[in-house]
């Protein structure tokens, strides 16, 4: 293909080396996150990974202890490991063990104190660590920190292979300037993470296409997405469409074993007596490396990582796979209604509900110059698959045309055709939003379940980013002009994400775009606020402050486990009240706290009910908008002032 | 410097819809950006509540409805004004009784309960709006959920027996009821909040509670739906209430795990000025994970 003058030239210096733009992106991208994760409070699933890290940190301790005690079998006994891996085990381990990991190495450990009762497992004395993070919860999220710089990095290393080095470095930095994932990207879950695996294993069966290494890397590769959560189960889907679509014309007819007799009725044409065909079956074309090592290393690695498997692998296997297969429905608002029932057929109105959910959800929660970004890509990835001749699609750079004369075969399976990265793309990008579309589906909601389209959705932004500064550079007379303007327009075009971002921190998920209006505007639309109960934090002073002489708390979904985290982190006393969960622990509590989701509307009116009064205490609001409030039985006086974000 | 210096104007004739396109993005980002920005200051800053606030606590009168427009920032407003939001208005049948009503509305929002109310006070307290609006407001001749303990309740089975339920201080207690009681209470239905009569309806039989001597109007105003999220999440009966005034059906409303807060206006006006009996009879196909709420005001 044309624009030759993208092509990347062999490095001269060091800073044109190759891994040196994608390098700074990744820094820059964590260096980000360390820097404000801190305001964002823990959320509910983030703090059972937290306790499960560290009971599977507590694994290691216990292997250690063995293999010194010169009895390592031990650790592998069937109670040990399940005393240890047991916790938390609806969800595969990666992540949760490198969060362990990473706390037990970074935390600044004031551990044999009075917080000696918090954790999870033993503490025998004071840990030597490198005391990188002052709090414990940013040591624990700082792989899922690393892992949201290394995803933009492979933005940027995918992204080359389509356009020049300014629109992949603008894709790259859209694929995390979107407050729904920087949300997620910042915290120690695993929908990040999962949407980077994606795209690492999607980078290396492109690569596989012409690379068998690559088709060997993909299987380990996939081993680490199964490992990190079960959406991983839809990668090699996605992919099979891309490389069908490739292959298609492979694709042929071709005659079976002996003939038959056709009957009359089906027999056109025929000419003198009964005719007689051959029964013609359908020839795929070949299974390719990447899919054979997906489908053999992926499970291996995933046994191996997964030490809950070991002693029941089929079972276990089996319980995982029903757990998120027969998954409950979600409560989660969605265009002013609380959303929580399949819907029936005769139920017009919830199909197009369930139906429209996460395209709708994409197209408020992307920031709009993002997604004008992304169209104007693909009408260039659209116009580029009917052209004959590449050159005729100067945006696009191609580092990958088909060999000449090369011919395919299962190890480069794509040696001999072009890659169609448009189709590719579109299915990375359509095919998580459609599962979630499926009416069979369960309910889960929230963007976070689709993450895995949006570095897709980013790079062909980047398509888009690369078109507009062709046509830029195309208008321009100055050479200088013609120099400038690619990174003035990338820089242009990237700051609405990248404010938008910084603006929705630390409250992504109540984020909506331009086109919904904000926060203001979201919540107008009826669009889920918030979930996981995170949103606490800043109350955290003014709680700590007024708590109750009986010390008797109610957190609604702020789970305990937050809590003790919390605690941990010096952001709580460690002696806070917990009353626990559930409607009648309201009214035994003094000081109760509400999230303020749609469905969790009852547990207000039992404050309402409980503490004689419909006036909160505290609000915790973002632009006006109210997250949190927070009830105080017989009346202190209340302070006026919601707490600034 | 000339233009054509610096522009290639063959280039831009040629290719004027991709460049107006191109524009185009280039423009959104700008507005975004700037919107980005500007958006957080526009919000409505704690000053402009405590202006508000004291205006409405200047004019306050008793019996008068607080609302804001979008309703989603009532939290912030029961903050500052809570104290004059008692559990009866916060859980009100809906808004026909308030002759006046203040509403403090921003983003250029209003309150549906304002709806047929002219504006007799209006200011501006920064990014809020204060107005308050009046009304010929419906006059209630009979509460049924402030005047419950008035009823009567039974259980009448299919063959037509009849048990009756105990009156006690807080409640009728109802041995054969799944709850075993009928009582006023604060509900949640439609993620709202509704004071309302409380029962849990029960298979193969009807729920009858019974008011006599009710000061009818012109119309009968019945509300009902089914309460508690988690409960309309796990049952599927369909919990029918069936409203008679004097032995005559008036109608029956249907409520189900998808149907909401259901009001219904009856017209009583051939009625009105006579005190008769009102009996609403309580059904349900499947009584699991059913608790129904229901509140009625006859107004004149």
């Amino acid at each position: 293909m044309a624009g030759a003058d993208q092509i990347a030239q062999a490095p001269r210096r060091w800073w044109e080396r190759r891994w040196i733009v994608p390098l700074a992106l990744a820094l820059a991208t964590s260096g980000w996150m360390l820097a404000v994760e801190g305001r964002q409070g823990l959320a509910r699933d983030e703090a059972q990974y937290f306790r499960a890290g560290e009971r599977y940190w507590g694994w290691f301790e216990t292997l250690g202890e063995a293999v010194r005690a010169g009895k390592p079998g031990r650790a592998f006994a069937r109670a040990t490991v399940d005393g240890f891996w047991g916790d938390n085990h609806e969800h595969p381990p990666l992540m949760k063990t490198l969060y362990g990991l990473s706390w037990r190495l970074f935390h600044r450990c004031d551990c044999a104190g009075p917080k000696r009762g918090l954790h999870p497992i033993a503490v025998h004395g004071k840990h030597r660590t490198l005391p990188l993070f002052a709090r414990e919860s940013t040591a624990f999220r700082f792989p899922a920190i690393l892992l949201a710089g290394l995803g933009v990095a492979l933005v940027y290393g995918f992204a080359r292979r389509f356009v020049g080095p300014w629109a992949a470095a603008g894709a790259a930095v859209l694929s995390v300037a979107q407050p729904h994932y920087f949300f997620h990207a910042q915290i120690s879950c695993f929908d990040a993470p999962i949407a980077v695996m994606a795209l690492l294993v999607a980078l290396a069966y492109w690569k596989s296409l012409r690379s068998p290494r690559w088709g060997i890397l993909c299987g380990v590769f996939y081993g680490f997405a199964l490992a990190t959560k079960h959406n991983a189960w839809l990668i090699p889907c996605f992919l099979l469409v891309h490389y069908l679509w490739i292959r298609r014309n492979d694709f042929r007819w071709e005659p079976s074993k002996g003939s038959q007799t056709l009957p009359r009725w089906c027999a056109a044409g025929g000419a003198g007596g009964l005719p007689t065909r051959r029964f013609l079956r359908l020839r795929p074309p070949r299974v390719p490396l990447a899919f054979l090592s997906m489908a053999s290393l992926g499970p291996i690695v995933l046994f191996a990582l997964w030490p809950w498997l070991w002693h029941a692998p089929v079972a276990r296997t089996r319980e995982w796979v029903q757990r998120h297969t027969q998954h409950e429905h979600y409560n989660f608002e969605y265009l002013g209604q609380n959303w929580n029932l399949p819907p029936s057929p005769k139920q017009t109105g919830q199909w197009l509900l369930r139906a429209t959910f996460p395209f709708v959800s994409t197209a408020f929660t992307v920031p709009v110059t993002t997604l004008a970004l992304a169209a104007a890509g693909t009408v260039v990835l659209a116009r580029r698959r009917r052209k004959s001749e590449a050159s005729d699609e100067p945006s696009l750079v191609n580092s990958e045309p088909p060999e000449p004369g090369a011919r395919a075969s299962w190890l480069r399976p794509g040696a001999d055709v072009d890659l169609a990265p448009g189709i590719f793309l579109a299915v990375q990008i359509l095919g998580p939003l459609g599962i979630l579309a499926l009416p069979s589906t369960p309910i889960f909601g929230g963007v976070k379940h689709f993450l895995p389209a949006m570095p897709f959705l980013a790079m062909v932004a980047g398509v888009g980013l690369a078109w507009i500064t062709r046509q830029a550079t195309s208008l321009v007379r100055p050479s200088r002009l013609r120099q400038a303007l690619p990174a003035a327009l990338v820089v242009l075009l990237c700051l609405p994400a990248v404010t938008e971002t910084q603006r929705s921190h630390p409250d992504g998920l109540g984020h909506y775009n331009l086109l919904a209006g904000g926060f203001a505007g979201g919540a107008s639309l009826g669009m889920n606020r918030q979930f996981w109960g995170y949103s606490v934090l800043p109350l955290l002073p003014w709680i700590t402050a007024h708590r109750p002489p009986s010390n008797h708390i109610y957190w609604h979904d702020v789970l305990h486990d937050a809590l003790i985290m919390y605690a941990r982190d010096g952001r709580l006393p460690v002696a806070i009240g917990d009353v626990g969960v559930g409607e009648p622990l309201v009214a035994q509590a003094d000081l109760g706290v509400v999230i303020l989701e749609k469905h969790f509307a009852v547990y207000e009116y039992l404050h309402w009910e409980s503490y004689q009064t419909t006036r909160p205490a505290q609000v915790y609001a973002h632009e006006g908008v109210p997250f949190v409030v927070v009830y105080q039985r017989a009346a202190l006086p209340p302070r006026q002032e919601p707490l600034p974000p | 410097m000339k233009l054509s210096s610096i522009f290639d104007a063959d280039s831009f004739r040629r290719r004027r819809l991709a460049y107006a396109c191109a524009a185009g993005i280039v423009v959104l980002a700008l507005v975004e950006t700037a919107n980005a920005l500007l958006a957080p200051l526009r919000a409505p800053a704690d000053r402009d509540w405590r202006a508000a606030t004291a205006a409405i606590r200047a004019g306050f009168q008793p019996g008068d409805l607080i609302v804001t427009a979008p309703d989603w920032a009532d939290p912030l407003m029961r903050m500052h004004l809570g104290d004059l939001i008692p559990l009866a208005v916060a859980g009100r049948l809906d808004a026909a009784r308030f002759g006046r009503i203040w509403e403090i509305a921003q983003r250029g929002a209003r309150a549906p309960e304002t709806e047929g109310g002219h504006v007799a006070q209006s200011g501006r307290h920064g990014a809020l709006t204060l107005r308050r609006y009046e009304r010929a407001a419906a006059r209630v001749s009979f509460d049924f959920v402030a005047e419950w303990s008035r009823a009567t309740v039974s259980r009448v089975g299919l063959g037509g027996q009849v048990n009756w339920c105990s009156p006690l201080p807080d409640r009728f207690e109802c041995p054969e009821l799944p709850s075993q009681s009928v009582k006023p209470e604060l509900l949640e239905i439609d993620t709202s909040p509704h004071l309302a009569l409380s029962t849990q309806p029960a298979g193969q039989a009807t729920t009858v509670i019974e008011f006599d001597r009710v000061p009818l109007g012109r119309e009968l105003a019945v509300g009902a739906g089914l309460h508690n999220v988690w409960l309309r999440k796990s049952g599927k009966g369909t919990v029918s209430l069936r409203v008679l005034v004097q032995g005559r059906e008036l109608g029956r409303i249907e409520a189900g795990s998808l149907t909401g807060w259901t009001l219904r206006k009856f017209d009583t006006s051939a009625l009105a000025g006579q005190s008769q009996s009102v009996r609403f009879e309580i059904t349900v196909d499947d009584p699991t994970s059913r608790t129904l709420g229901f509140a009625a005001e006859a107004r004149t």
